[in-house]
């Protein structure tokens, strides 16, 4: 059994829905997955996460960024790059795999708008909370195969879809414009 | 993996539970058997290597992997078990573990309601001589000290007139000292 099997194989691991893979032969590129936590705009999703290994861990952070798309103030849309205190200079050595995609997991039940990676994402978290938690529900299911389906969203994207433009390209400006269709043509005109 | 390279000593035992006593004894770093081990004021079990490697690599933040307590390399204390191979060759290994501290024990009896116990108060009375320790350190300043120069020369003279003025210096200061 290899380290980083026995940092996630926990006993608890079964009920808090974490897992990790190796992606080849080597322990230094892996992925991983989170369930998104329940009576959140996450839940029932399977995010997969990218996870690097460093030489130098555990005394460096790993590098992990998600490969699925979210909707997420501290996460960014486009890339994927997480914004969270343990994986910069917050990092400690005791820390494993399992404490990491746990505290991702809290990340995405209580999200920092106030140090925000994606700031379209967190002015919407902020100022208008209803939309955000439809968005991320709607990216949930169509990314994540999360479970709850967002019809009036769905409904406004048919119309972006309609018009000839790419499905994922109209997401991002209709999530980005707060589903106003006008706003989000001109910046799939524009761009 | 951990539980196989400490378990030598309960061969037969259950593996669940032989797991979880030495989980006990751990490093919190590399999750292995704690070799050379020390744990921190705040408690918690390290290897020292690991440990010194982690307080290496933030020297700016030094604080414990597991709390996130103030640590430093001086406040560690290392754990040495009976059977430890370590103390036959302590300093081997770079960079060497920190030594234990030795604090006497309490001093019993006595008289407990005064503050000072045996050791604890110390009054000195001395009386400095002033001068002597000023002109001691000043004219002292070569190391190699040269040999005295030659008889008849300018500086044997010059020296003469200076070792007879101490002498008449420190003749005054005896008598200073009778008479006051």
């Amino acid at each position: 059994m290899t380290h980083y099997d026995f940092e996630v194989t926990g006993s608890k691991v079964a009920r808090c829905h974490i897992k990790v893979d190796m992606v080849n032969d080597n322990f230094l590129e892996l992925i991983g997955e989170i369930i998104g936590p329940p009576d959140t705009a996450y839940d029932g999703g399977k995010f997969k996460l990218e996870i690097n290994i460093p030489d130098t861990y555990p005394f460096n952070p790993p590098k992990v960024k998600f490969v699925t798309k979210i909707w997420h103030p501290n996460i960014s849309s486009v890339t994927g790059a997480i914004c969270l205190d343990i994986l910069k200079d917050q990092w400690a050595a005791a820390m494993t795999l399992r404490t990491v995609l746990l505290s991702l997991q809290a990340l995405l039940a209580a999200a920092e708008p106030d140090d925000p990676q994606d700031a379209v994402v967190a002015k919407q978290y902020k100022e208008n909370r209803k939309t955000f938690t439809q968005t991320a529900r709607h990216w949930t299911n169509v990314y994540a195969n999360g479970p709850h389906r967002e019809c009036e969203l769905e409904k406004i994207l048919e119309q972006a879809k309609n018009m000839g433009f790419d499905e994922h390209k109209a997401r991002v400006a209709l999530s980005s414009s707060d589903w106003n269709l006008e706003r989000a043509t001109e910046s799939l005109l524009t761009s | 993996m951990a539980s196989d390279t400490a378990s030598g000593d309960k061969g037969s035992g259950p593996n669940e539970s032989t797991e979880t006593d030495n989980s006990m004894f751990e490093c919190n770093i590399c999750l292995d058997s704690a070799r050379d081990a020390v744990v921190s004021m705040c408690g918690h079990l390290f290897c020292w290597q690991c440990l010194h490697q982690w307080l290496e690599t933030r020297p700016n933040r030094q604080t414990c992997p597991v709390c996130k307590a103030g640590i430093s390399k001086d406040k560690v204390v290392p754990i040495y078990g009976r059977g430890s191979t370590d103390q036959k060759d302590p300093r081997e290994k770079l960079p060497p573990r920190p030594q234990g501290q030795r604090a006497e024990p309490e001093a019993q009896g006595g008289f407990p309601g005064f503050g000072f116990g045996d050791g604890g108060f110390h009054m000195s009375f001395g009386i400095g001589a002033f001068p002597f320790g000023i002109f001691a350190s000043t004219f002292n300043f070569n190391d190699g000290r040269p040999g005295p120069p030659p008889a008849g020369s300018a500086q044997h003279q010059e020296e003469q007139v200076l070792s007879k003025f101490f002498l008449w210096v420190a003749v005054i200061f005896i008598i200073w000292l009778l008479l006051a």
